[in-house]
């Protein structure tokens, strides 16, 4: 070193000195990844950031929004056609919720295909069925907030399938409910799920996530040598953050877009009786709306079938999966069960989507 | 797939290149897309189109480029030919022109007829009465499958085609002789531009571009506002000119005054008047001091305190 | 046994030197190379793969190969790799015992107690415990309380019965309800209920062979509708899942009945359903009928979905 340190370098080492920064961030970032860094892997860090931007977002949102029943509707009209950018900043939290779900069924999948659920992750993969889990309360918890028609009888109708349940649907019912009939209680409860309980959740989960995940190691390809798979490694930083970084680009430019193009417009204000209004919940879960829709689960018994119980024993069958399934073997092409399994799944819930869709043409 | 040149299925060299050709434009395209958008012209009709598409050219020839010299180097051990980009960039587009509109047609064909036929069957008189949620997912399902099967195969057929024209570049490639390791660094270095700080500059300045122009067109309020949703509207009072308001109150407290005179001239002569007549001893005449006059007195101080609303 | 740092190296022949840094492969976790130092300044560092090792002992790493072919082995450069501290490789450390000794630092007098940690230790569990559980009660109580709130059993005027005009044809009353939820300002929220003059045909459909008793939570009976009386009175809300019904004239069906628009349930004069999704059939509510004509009902609310009544408001 010829020349003194500079005042960056001086920071650096007196924080470098107390907290083993050097140290801390090589264990950071240069975690070697197998098979060096691919696009396939970018979907969890895709995650954490529309998270992060539904958190700014929301934040923002709840600067001007008010949960009453008889403020709600107003407020977020307010925030729609009064504050300046509201209805952009509004509405990107409203398409960074679908963009989330997407996500979280393209990470879930790359996931499954890699096989990368198996020993030695399978605690990684059941708190990321936990997470998934979250990320669909959110998207139903948020969706009553507006309280136009859309959000109350979307809300309403999801809470009464759940009611549906045996022995504790009723109480469960009451308790999302605040009482026998939506009103003011539900809006209060909704919106202390949203806001804080469920984030705290997500954050306590997604650290847990990633500290398993770390701990684990990156899964890497499912094929190649070994030779080739260290021909390629390069570190986390900064090739598979550079990619991560370009996917963020790419998701935030697609929602902004959507945000631009669609922007949220509201119903009339919630009543108690729907009138002409036909109830439908958020794209997301079309499929299940569709499936109630089907005459072998009408009756109680059927409701409760397809509303909960087939739904939640299918995410009790992903979690038991890596218990289930032992063979070490990682290619999804020398896994037909997975595959085939994983197609039908998809394919079953576009086309039940997609009906959801063609179906509101013959409603009268 | 680490296996020699000729193991290589076409269907799989197709999409061992095409694949990453793609995603390796789109992003570039997109920007200059809404960069488009930015300046008034729509991307997906003319003249925008024929911009992005002329835009195109040279992004593809070079994602080609970059994707297929990976896929020489990394998967085929063999030297890329040169300007193997721009030549399967022409030879790609001759074979779009051919394929994609007979694609096209028989995918349509092949959509509309599945819809036909699966509609005929469910007309049966077995599946008629079929509730409408019932009928809708087994429609989707019977003519869906047959158009994806269709347009897998089409796709395949695609890809196919493609990889032949990669696999002819590949027949007159030199193998490389390079152990592994160093393959995998040349393909690797092709994605460090030669010139870093012009392309970040580049980049940079296209998205400040970009942010900037969004900062300026982005509407304030809502571009769809509801239609029950009621602005405030500010009532504006007229404009206040104190000179003149001071003259009107002027005028209005000199005629006021004049009027109390005049009221006061009229009292003292009725009270004279009222006591000849009681003197005469006529009956009292109707007192007409107590009808005001009207007209200019009728106005009351009120009014000329008020010259604004 | 894995080779130690610091070990002597014998080939075949004689002593070469001693292990100097010890190489791991980041996949597999195993070591994969031993450096070898020798004596003398100048001398390289020799890189010697692991499957040259023919024994390990705590002290001495011994070779297959004479020394006369150490110099076959690669140089060692250090500049290729880097320690394990500056990377993040899983479970590493796990699988290393490399080093010829251990490192240790005292376990404190105190700690040594094994009695007093185990007391200390279920102290705290039962002290933290007992910090939680006074809060278990009242918050429970706490979440619950609007969960069950008592009905409301009111007596509201609707309106006169001289609206309806003929038998067996349902008639809506539109009324307001004064309703005050939790902290919420009172609200008149927009009801209402359908009224038939019902025939004894229809009356003996709806009402069976007995009195419709309606109780309250605790069990008791409030209200007896009587089956002598000829008006019934039916909640607004459609039992399927409490879409407001129409009264509607039905040429196709010759006749009129009541249709909900949402999924087209259909239930004919007496309640009783005759198409569509409903669980059961329409709910009849209490109702008197004054002297002088004037209707008045209670506005009782049943969950809506179920087969069997269950009221909630």
């Amino acid at each position: 070193m010829n020349s003194q340190p500079s005042l960056l370098e001086k920071v650096f080492a007196f924080v470098d000195e107390r907290v083993g920064l050097k140290t801390l961030q090589a264990k950071m970032l240069n975690e070697p990844v197998p098979g060096g860094s691919r696009w396939a892997y970018v979907f969890g860090s895709c995650l954490l950031f529309i998270f992060i931007m539904q958190a700014v977002t929301g934040i923002l949102l709840m600067f001007y929004y008010v949960p009453s029943a008889d403020h709600a509707y107003a407020s977020t009209q307010y925030i729609i056609h009064e504050v300046d950018y509201g209805w952009f900043l509004l509405s990107y939290h409203f398409w960074g919720s679908s963009a989330m779900v997407v996500m979280v069924f393209a990470h879930m999948s790359q996931v499954f295909l890699w096989g990368a659920y198996k020993k030695p992750r399978e605690m990684v993969w059941l708190v990321g069925l936990a997470l998934f889990g979250l990320v669909m309360a959110f998207g139903f918890t948020g969706y009553l907030l507006p309280w136009d028609q859309r959000a109350y009888w979307a809300t309403t109708v999801g809470v009464e399938i759940m009611d549906k349940t045996p022995v504790v649907g009723d109480f469960i019912a009451r308790f999302l409910k605040g009482g026998p009939t939506p009103g003011q209680m539900t809006l209060s409860r909704f919106f202390v799920i949203h806001v804080m309980i469920l984030p705290a959740a997500l954050m306590g989960l997604a650290g847990l996530h990633l500290f398993l995940f770390r701990k684990a190691g990156p899964a890497g390809p499912f094929q190649g040598s070994v030779e080739e798979l260290k021909a390629k490694t390069d570190y986390f930083f900064p090739r598979q953050v550079w990619k991560d970084v370009v996917a963020m680009a790419a998701v935030f430019f697609t929602i902004c877009s959507l945000a631009f193009i669609e922007p949220v417009q509201l119903l009339e204000e919630a009543t108690p009786d729907p009138g002409d209004y036909h109830p439908e919940p958020e794209w997301y879960f079309l499929f299940l709306f569709q499936m109630l829709r089907l005459k072998i689960f009408s009756g109680e018994l059927g409701q409760f079938l397809a509303g909960v119980a087939i739904p939640n024993a299918f995410l009790l069958l992903l979690a038991a999966l890596p218990f289930i399934d032992r063979n070490p073997e990682r290619n999804i092409f020398k896994r037909p069960i997975a595959l085939v399994g994983w197609i039908v799944v998809m394919a079953g819930i576009l086309i039940f989507t997609v009906s959801a869709i063609i179906n509101r043409e013959f409603l009268d | 797939m680490t296996g020699q040149a000729s193991n290589m299925s076409s269907v799989k060299l197709g999409l061992a290149v095409a694949w990453p050709a793609f995603w390796t434009g789109v992003p570039i395209k997109v920007v200059i897309a809404l960069l488009l958008l930015a300046t008034g012209l729509h991307p997906w009709e003319m003249p925008g189109l024929a911009f992005l598409l002329l835009l195109s050219i040279p992004i593809d020839i070079w994602a080609l480029g970059l994707s297929s010299r990976t896929v020489f180097l990394e998967r085929l051990h063999l030297q890329p030919p040169a300007l193997i980009g721009l030549t399967l960039w022409w030879q790609a587009t001759l074979f779009n022109a051919l394929y994609l509109p007979i694609a096209y047609l028989i995918e349509s064909q092949a959509v509309a007829g599945a819809k036909a036929v699966v509609g005929r069957i469910l007309e049966l008189e077995l599946l008629k009465s079929l509730p409408v949620p019932e009928r809708i997912g087994i429609e989707l399902t019977m003519w869906g499958s047959a158009a994806a099967v269709i347009l897998l195969v089409l796709a395949l057929g695609w890809l196919f085609g493609f990889g032949r024209i990669v696999g002819r570049q590949v027949a007159t490639a030199r193998p490389a002789a390079e152990p592994y390791q160093a393959l995998v660094r040349q393909w690797d270095l092709l994605r460090v531009p030669a010139d870093q700080p012009l392309v970040l500059t580049v980049l940079v300045a296209s998205g400040v571009t970009l942010v900037v122009l969004f900062w300026a067109f982005m509407p304030v309020t809502t571009p769809h506002p509801h239609e029950l949703y009621e602005k405030p509207q500010e009532k504006v009072g007229p404009p206040l000119k104190p000179a003149e308001a001071l003259q009107k109150t002027e005028k209005l407290i000199a005629q006021a005054e004049s009027a109390v005179q005049a009221l006061e001239a009229k009292a003292k002569k009725d009270v004279k008047n009222k006591g000849k007549n009681k003197g005469t001893g006529k009956g009292a005449a109707p007192s007409k001091a107590g009808q005001p006059k009207v007209g200019k007195t009728e106005t009351t101080p009120g009014d000329a305190a008020a010259p604004t609303r | 046994m894995q080779p130690k740092l610091k070990s002597k190296v014998r080939c075949t022949d004689r002593e070469v030197g001693e292990v100097t840094r010890i190489i791991v492969d980041p996949l597999s976790r195993e070591v994969s190379h031993i450096v070898v130092g020798r004596n003398g300044a100048g001398v390289p560092e020799r890189q010697i793969p692991a499957s040259t090792i023919q024994a390990v002992t705590d002290d001495t790493v011994e070779l297959r190969a004479p020394s006369s072919e150490l110099n076959q082995f690669p140089v060692f450069r250090r500049d290729e790799y880097v320690t394990i501290h500056e990377v993040e490789i899983a479970h590493l450390e796990d699988h290393l015992h490399v080093q010829p000794g251990e490192v240790l630092v005292p376990l404190p007098e105190l700690e040594r107690n094994v009695k007093r940690r185990t007391f200390f230790t279920n102290l705290t569990h039962a002290i933290g415990a007992l910090i939680a559980l006074p809060l278990v009660y009242p918050v429970l109580r706490y979440l619950m309380k609007p969960m069950y709130a008592p009905f409301d059993n009111r007596w509201l005027k609707i309106g006169n019965v001289n609206r309806i005009k003929a038998d067996d044809v349902g008639v809506q009353f539109k009324f307001k309800k004064t309703v005050k939820e939790a902290f919420m300002p009172e609200a008149d929220v927009d009801k209402n209920v359908w009224v038939l003059k019902a025939s004894p045909a229809v009356l003996e459909e709806v009402y069976g062979s007995k009195d419709m008793e309606f109780r309250d939570h605790t069990g008791g009976v409030i209200w007896t509708n009587k089956r002598d009386v000829p008006y019934v009175a039916y909640s607004g809300k459609c039992p399927h899942l409490g879409c407001g019904y129409k009264w509607r004239n039905v040429p196709k069906l010759g006749r009129q009945i009541f249709l909900c628009p949402c999924h087209l349930s259909i239930y004919d004069p007496s309640g009783k359903v005759l198409d569509g999704p409903a669980p059961r059939p329409l709910d009849p509510v209490p109702i008197r009928v004054a002297t002088n004509g004037d209707i008045e009902i209670i506005d009782v609310e049943y969950k809506a979905g179920t087969k069997v009544q269950t009221r909630i408001v």
